[in-house]
């Protein structure tokens, strides 16, 4: 229920957004001087990982699994330079599958980056989405294979494993670069933020996202910013 | 006519009580109380099915079932869980499907017991419980269709059976009860037994084996004839996405309604049921192949010329395959039979004929899911009954859709 706004929040800011660049009008003889926008996402409570479904018609205990960090959250502008959106080139960058669990458990990239699906499990794994930007089904595939994505969308990805139900990961597909997933502390840190005024978002799973206001001066700087989701 | 079934919403949940904070969930002893729900609606719809080829031993069909089920996880720490099923189906109430205790006895071990109304091990198909695990509507013959046989009224002749070829779903004998009454089929896959089950080993090689009330063919909670159903099966996975299974079972299959109207059995006389399977599952890519068959025979007494001389076999084999199309569209197939063995009374001319008559199936169709938890299938089966005058062939359409969390 809480999932619903979040995504909607983020996908207009970041995919309706896009066409009405620019945004922020940024003089390309200042764009050297850049600031950085850097904080704590801090929670107020634990959120409980995806259980399995119950498995009646199992005979014996479930298997060993590793289940994801859920205090990890991903902060953005909402508004970012023309620059940003210049810089499509994205690279390839690998989500793994251990201990029937995706790892990281949430990944940030931006439009034209491919993902490589890495299987380091002992059994097969059948990743898709159905989400509608960027649906795909890798079908089964064995342990030590990888298959890629490319991400050509904007917008929230929800990633599954058809064969283990509890497996689920999320890929935030950016138009621009400005963007960061919190550290194990919940710290993050957005560099070359060109001086201007911002709205800073941040995004989580299950929790509200919320925003902040921020400036970078004219001659760049850091902007700290802390979030509290309760 | 098309008929609806029924509509449905469901309250649905999977929480967790309370969370697990660690970053590894083991099965060991480390783990703190937790409860997990799990929940599915499922309504199809079905053009008519007059032969009753998709009729189950519950008495719904199969194609036109409205079910909403509830799965419960107790854990009791890393050691112990109660599991639970509760269902209602075609709005007739809540029964509680499954309900038992799964123990293991050493956290690092693969060793579980379970004891109660347990999940068979007998075959892959009836472990399947969840909609999204049939690609199709239909259930595979051997574990749906309702053959002439039952467990509380016998035939004391072979022409009484001969008589009653073909109409599983309505039957009666003279020994027993002589109310009209539904068939067995060879495996009841939507009925679990009750019992004490264990396995030992999880991969690439596992072995189970259960002591039950009932048998293969009649599941029951309390037992009704004062024998005991054993059951085994042999699990190996010999390559990736590669699963086979071998399943053997016996146990006593007449009821003791039944069983004491046959004064001329000699004392300790028992009349089983005794079944064997091979199963197969094969997947890689975008495929998924399964096969299994199941020979099973049942001890029918001798009372009345033309005596049944001989135990009624029947076998049982199907193969199904799905393949996804595109992310969310699968289309899926699967052939089925079910063959009986013959017997000889005076009808049919005095001739070796199947006790029951051998049935086909033919099925085909395709799944979208709009969400990963929301499935639209379609389903399109064409059935087949051999050597009987009313029934002989149909064709079913139907469409399911399928909601769970």
């Amino acid at each position: 229920m809480v999932r619903l706004p979040c995504a909607l929040l983020f996908i207009l800011a970041v995919a309706v957004a896009t066409p009405f660049l620019p945004l922020v009008e940024v003089p390309a003889a200042k764009a050297a001087a850049t600031g950085t926008v850097r904080g704590r996402v801090e929670f107020q409570r634990d959120q409980a990982p995806a259980e399995r479904r119950p498995q009646v018609a199992d005979i014996g205990m479930p298997g060993r699994r590793d289940v994801p960090d859920q205090r990890v959250a991903v902060v953005y502008l909402e508004s970012a330079p023309r620059g940003a959106f210049e810089d499509r080139a994205g690279p390839t960058v690998v989500l793994d599958q251990k201990n029937e669990n995706f790892v990281p458990h949430i990944l940030a990239i931006t439009v034209g980056t491919s993902v490589e699906f890495l299987n380091s499990d002992r059994t097969y794994h059948n990743v898709f989405s159905l989400s509608k930007a960027n649906s795909f089904d890798l079908g089964r595939y064995p342990p030590g294979r990888a298959k890629a994505v490319r991400f050509d969308h904007p917008g929230i990805v929800r990633v599954f494993c058809e064969i283990h139900s509890h497996m689920n990961a999320f890929i935030l597909v950016f138009a621009h670069r400005h963007f960061a997933v919190t550290g194990p502390q919940g710290e993050f840190r957005i560099d070359g933020v060109p001086p201007g005024a911002y709205t800073v978002s941040v995004w989580h799973p299950t929790f509200t996202a919320k925003s902040e206001s921020v400036r970078v001066p004219e001659q760049g700087g850091e902007v700290e910013v802390t979030f509290v989701l309760s | 006519m098309i008929r609806s079934t029924a509509v449905l919403v469901f309250l649905l949940a999977d929480v967790a009580l309370p969370a697990g904070s660690a970053r590894g969930e083991d099965a060991g002893g480390r783990e703190p109380k937790r409860i997990t729900f799990g929940a599915e609606a499922v309504a199809s719809i079905a053009t008519d099915d007059p032969g009753y080829f998709n009729d189950t031993s519950y008495g719904r069909s199969a194609m036109r079932l409205a079910r909403l089920r509830l799965d419960v996880a107790l854990r009791l720490g890393g050691r112990a869980s109660i599991l639970a099923e509760g269902r209602a189906d075609n709005g007739e109430g809540v029964t509680v499907a499954a309900l038992y205790l799964r123990l293991r006895p050493f956290p690092e071990r693969s060793f579980d017991i379970q004891a109660g109304r347990i999940p068979p091990v007998f075959g892959a198909v009836a472990r399947r419980t969840y909609g999204v695990d049939n690609p199709l509507i239909g259930t595979p013959l051997v574990y749906q269709y309702l053959t002439s046989l039952r467990s509380n009224s016998l035939p004391a002749s072979a022409d009484d059976l001969l008589v009653m070829r073909g109409r599983g779903w309505r039957t009666r004998y003279t020994i027993g009860s002589t109310a009209w009454d539904r068939g067995l089929p060879v495996i009841a896959g939507d009925r679990w037994d009750t019992g004490v089950e264990v396995r030992i080993g999880r991969e690439p090689v596992s072995v189970t084996a259960a002591l039950t009330q009932g048998t293969l063919s009649d599941p029951v909670v309390h037992d009704d004839n004062d024998g005991k159903q054993l059951s085994g099966r042999v699990e190996v996975r010999p390559a990736l996405g590669l699963v086979l299974g071998a399943s053997l079972s016996r146990g006593e299959y007449i009821s003791r309604e039944a069983g004491r109207v046959l004064t001329a059995a000699p004392p300790g006389e028992s009349y089983r049921q005794e079944a064997a399977g091979f199963d197969l599952e094969y997947s890689r890519g975008y495929w998924l192949l399964r096969s299994e068959t199941v020979v099973s025979r049942w001890d029918i007494p001798q009372v009345q010329r033309p005596l049944l001389t001989d135990r009624l076999g029947s076998w049982g084999t199907f193969i199904e395959a799905r393949y996804k199309i595109r992310p969310g569209l699968y289309t899926a197939a699967r052939g089925d039979h079910v063959g009986f063995s013959r017997i000889s009374g005076t009808l049919y001319g005095g001739l070796p004929t199947t006790w029951d008559a051998p049935v086909s199936r033919a099925e085909v169709g395709a799944g979208y899911s709009f969400r990963r938890n929301l499935l639209l299938k379609i389903a399109v089966q064409r059935n087949w009954r051999t050597g009987v005058a009313f029934g002989a062939r149909e064709s079913v359409a139907g469409a399911q859709v399928l909601f769970w969390f």
